[in-house]
């Protein structure tokens, strides 16, 4: 446990230092849990979330590293492998291909690498899926757009 | 063929009273069962014990096999064998198929061994990119794969596999590594921290040999005895491990041949699934034919009588008259499946009908079963008073092999009726044979099931009789009656295992009905498996000697008196000799029952 604690404690500092070295990604831990965490990542260029702020909630076991940390989108997103109601993401190192040399910045790296390439064949957005899978890139492009705009950029006027 | 061999059979059921009245039919048994070729010698059990203290030792010898070949490190060897499932044959297969390195990488097993340069940077500090801290590198560990991390790191990731219950493989923490740790670097580690789980990661490194291998399983005695049975080559058999737990080794239910698995698991099933009240009254009784009320048959022959005074026969349920011998009642046969009632009534009552025929018939034979186990005291009593008698009579082992062949009998009886019910009743083999073909082999089967049936009721009979008031004649009388039949159910049951074996499970296409051979005296013992080679070597050392002693012991005129069936002239000759050594006392005869040993 106290493991934990330290490791955090220094991803914490780590963070600090990197936070202008990628401007894409802002990590911020909760004033009283460490074990909680929440990131605000830039969608990636040339997709469809291009232009919007993505919230992801982080919440960290004790046994962490040794176990991946829970991971969510706060903001609704139109993708094949997040969960369109609860925000569940579908990445192979948040479950069994995790490594305790991944920290929470590499994984917010992972999360928006997976936001650029979306793998439609373990889908949890069913409908998402299907639309990339059946080829309608455009159809799957305009509503990840719509979403995108809908709830990811400050609402204008 | 099958209509004669039908006919041929059903005759000699006529002529039953032929082997009883004729003593040479005897001496005819003893020579045909030793020119049977099917008969093997006694040797060695295949089948081995794995005790607690035994286990290292079980799996030397494959671990011997894959070092040498690949000449690997224990460990290496251990984590190929963990992830081939102990397949050693597997292993040298997939090594010339895919080559070393294929071989290793699907294992985990890291192909570069680097233990260079270490001691160089002992000195210098490096950083952990687990903890993120800086540390001297004499904390640090580096694993085959190259991989590199502190020891507090590795120390609680080993903690958190081995919890997880992944002791035998716990793979590199480096992203993308596959690689399985070196197992003596995991137990160092651990034990620093918690001493009981590094014991608990070896015994579970120890025990994949048992769970992750399908030639070894665990005994399912309940409660645990603690000890596994190794078979060797075919897993179709069946066992009974030192602490005296008998199992059918594919499914670890109780021995259930001639039945197979998935028939016995069908049955299991089937019998659970009945209603309690609807199983207790076909299990316990059977209506009374006049008056209706539930009849509990206690114990006897199969003729009950009601209160009320009607007769019936008790597998039946039919009204009889009273004349009966212990086999069967005069003018009355019910053995067989009867067609006509089929056509009378609708298809769900004829399957209820049909699942209590070969359910009650099941049932009295298990039921024959325990009761004749009781018998085992009573017959202590009367060999013991006879032995007290001053006479020429001597040896009385015929008595408990005549028992003990009533044993083995009734059991393969009483399993055959699940079979029966099984094999022809079209629901698992419909489409691999035709109706009549199914018919033909129903007689076939039904005619050695009667045949052996009514033999083993005969030997019940005879080893009921209270012979130990009778004269000396009598007894020599029931004593060949006794042998006579145990050599004729013997005979019988070995028959009719072949019959299934060959002219029914083995004409069908899928193979999926394979039943333990038949082993005349009985299910095998597993031996235990000796701790050390030395131990082995210097037992059947042991054995040879003690063969050439024997050889030269026995008298012919030991035979005709000696051994109540034919399947152990080898053997009894050899206890009657190890007697005389001494040794009598020590060793363990296949063919008795456990506690009858005991009292030798």
């Amino acid at each position: 446990m106290q493991a934990s604690r330290a490791r955090l404690f220094k991803e914490y500092k780590e963070v600090q230092r990197e936070k202008v070295a990628d401007p894409d990604i802002q990590l911020v831990c909760d004033d009283s849990n460490i074990f909680k965490w929440t990131a605000l990542i830039k969608g990636p260029s040339e997709t469809p979330y291009e232009g919007g702020v993505f919230q992801l909630a982080f919440s960290v076991p004790e046994q962490y590293p040794l176990q991946p940390p829970q991971v969510r989108f706060l903001t609704k997103i139109f993708h094949p492998n997040v969960h369109f109601k609860t925000g569940e993401i579908c990445l192979d190192i948040l479950k069994n291909a995790w490594s305790p040399a991944w920290t929470l910045q590499s994984v917010c790296r992972a999360i928006i690498a997976l936001m650029a390439h979306p793998e439609p064949d373990s889908p949890l957005n069913c409908d998402s899926g299907n639309l990339l899978r059946s080829g309608d890139v455009r159809g799957f492009q305009s509503m990840a757009k719509m979403y995108t705009r809908l709830a990811a950029m400050p609402k204008k006027g | 063929m099958d209509l004669e061999d039908c006919m041929s059979s059903a005759g000699e059921e006529e002529e039953e009273d032929y082997y009883c009245s004729d003593r040479d039919s005897l001496d005819d048994a003893l020579e045909n069962e030793e020119s049977d070729p099917q008969w093997a010698p006694p040797k060695g059990s295949s089948s081995k014990v794995i005790t607690k203290e035994s286990l290292l030792a079980a799996q030397r010898e494959d671990m011997r096999r894959v070092m040498e070949l690949l000449s690997l490190r224990e460990h290496h060897a251990r984590t190929l064998l963990i992830h081939y499932r102990w397949d050693v044959e597997k292993i040298f297969a997939v090594l010339v198929e895919k080559g070393k390195d294929r071989l290793f990488t699907e294992a985990g097993v890291p192909i570069l061994e680097s233990h260079n340069s270490d001691s160089s940077v002992s000195t210098s500090t490096a950083m952990c990119d687990i903890c993120m801290e800086d540390l001297p590198s004499n904390e640090m560990t580096k694993m085959d794969c190259g991989h590199c991390f502190c020891n507090n790191c590795w120390t609680e990731h080993f903690i958190v596999k081995i919890n997880e219950g992944q002791s035998r493989r716990i793979r590199c923490m480096a992203h993308k590594c596959f690689a399985i740790c070196d197992e003596a670097i995991i137990r160092d580690l651990v034990d620093k921290r918690h001493p009981d789980l590094a014991e608990k990661f070896d015994r579970f490194l120890l025990e994949s040999y048992i769970e992750d291998n399908k030639m070894v399983k665990w005994c399912p005695s309940i409660p645990h005895c603690g000890n596994a049975i190794r078979v060797e080559e075919d897993e179709f058999c069946e066992v009974e491990c030192s602490c005296g737990n008998q199992f059918c080794f594919s499914c670890l239910c109780e021995a259930h041949s001639p039945c197979s698995c998935v028939m016995w698991e069908l049955w299991t099933k089937k019998c659970r699934d009945e209603s309690e009240t609807v199983n207790w009254i076909t299990v316990h009784t059977k209506p009374c034919p006049k008056c209706h009320k539930p009849v509990e048959k206690n114990g006897g022959c199969n003729l009950v009588s009601c209160i009320c005074g009607q007769a019936f026969c008790w597998l039946c349920g039919g009204a009889t008259g009273r004349d009966h011998t212990w086999s069967n009642i005069a003018g009355h046969s019910c053995g067989r499946y009867k067609e006509d009632r089929e056509k009378k009534s609708e298809r769900a009552k004829r399957d209820l009908y049909r699942y209590m025929h070969y359910h009650n018939r099941y049932k009295a034979h298990t039921d024959s079963f325990k009761q004749e186990s009781r018998l085992k005291e009573t017959i202590r009593d009367k060999v013991a008073v006879l032995e007290g008698r001053d006479s020429q009579l001597r040896d009385f082992s015929w008595v408990t092999n005549g028992l003990y062949r009533l044993f083995r009998s009734r059991r393969a009886l009483s399993y055959s009726y699940p079979f029966a019910y099984y094999m022809f009743g079209g629901e698992l083999f419909n489409d691999e044979m035709t109706k009549e073909d199914l018919e033909i082999k129903q007689h076939l089967f039904e005619d050695q099931q009667q045949q052996l049936e009514t033999n083993v009721e005969k030997l019940s009979k005879f080893i009921e009789e209270p012979f130990d008031n009778y004269s000396e004649d009598r007894i020599m009388e029931i004593r060949m009656q006794v042998i006579n039949l145990s050599v004729i159910t013997d005979t019988l049951c070995r028959k009719m295992y072949e019959c299934i074996e060959t002219d029914l499970l083995g004409s069908l296409q899928f193979g999926i009905h394979n039943i333990a051979p038949y082993h005349s005296k009985g299910i095998e013992k597993a031996t235990e498996l000796p701790i050390s080679w030395a131990a082995k070597s210097c037992n059947a050392e042991k054995r040879h000697k003690l063969e050439d002693t024997t050889n030269g012991g026995t008298s012919e005129s030991d035979r005709p008196s000696g051994s109540g069936s034919s399947d152990e002239i080898g053997f009894s000759s050899l206890k009657r000799a190890r007697k005389d050594d001494g040794f009598g006392d020590s060793m363990f005869d296949l063919n008795l029952p456990a506690d009858v040993i005991d009292r030798n």
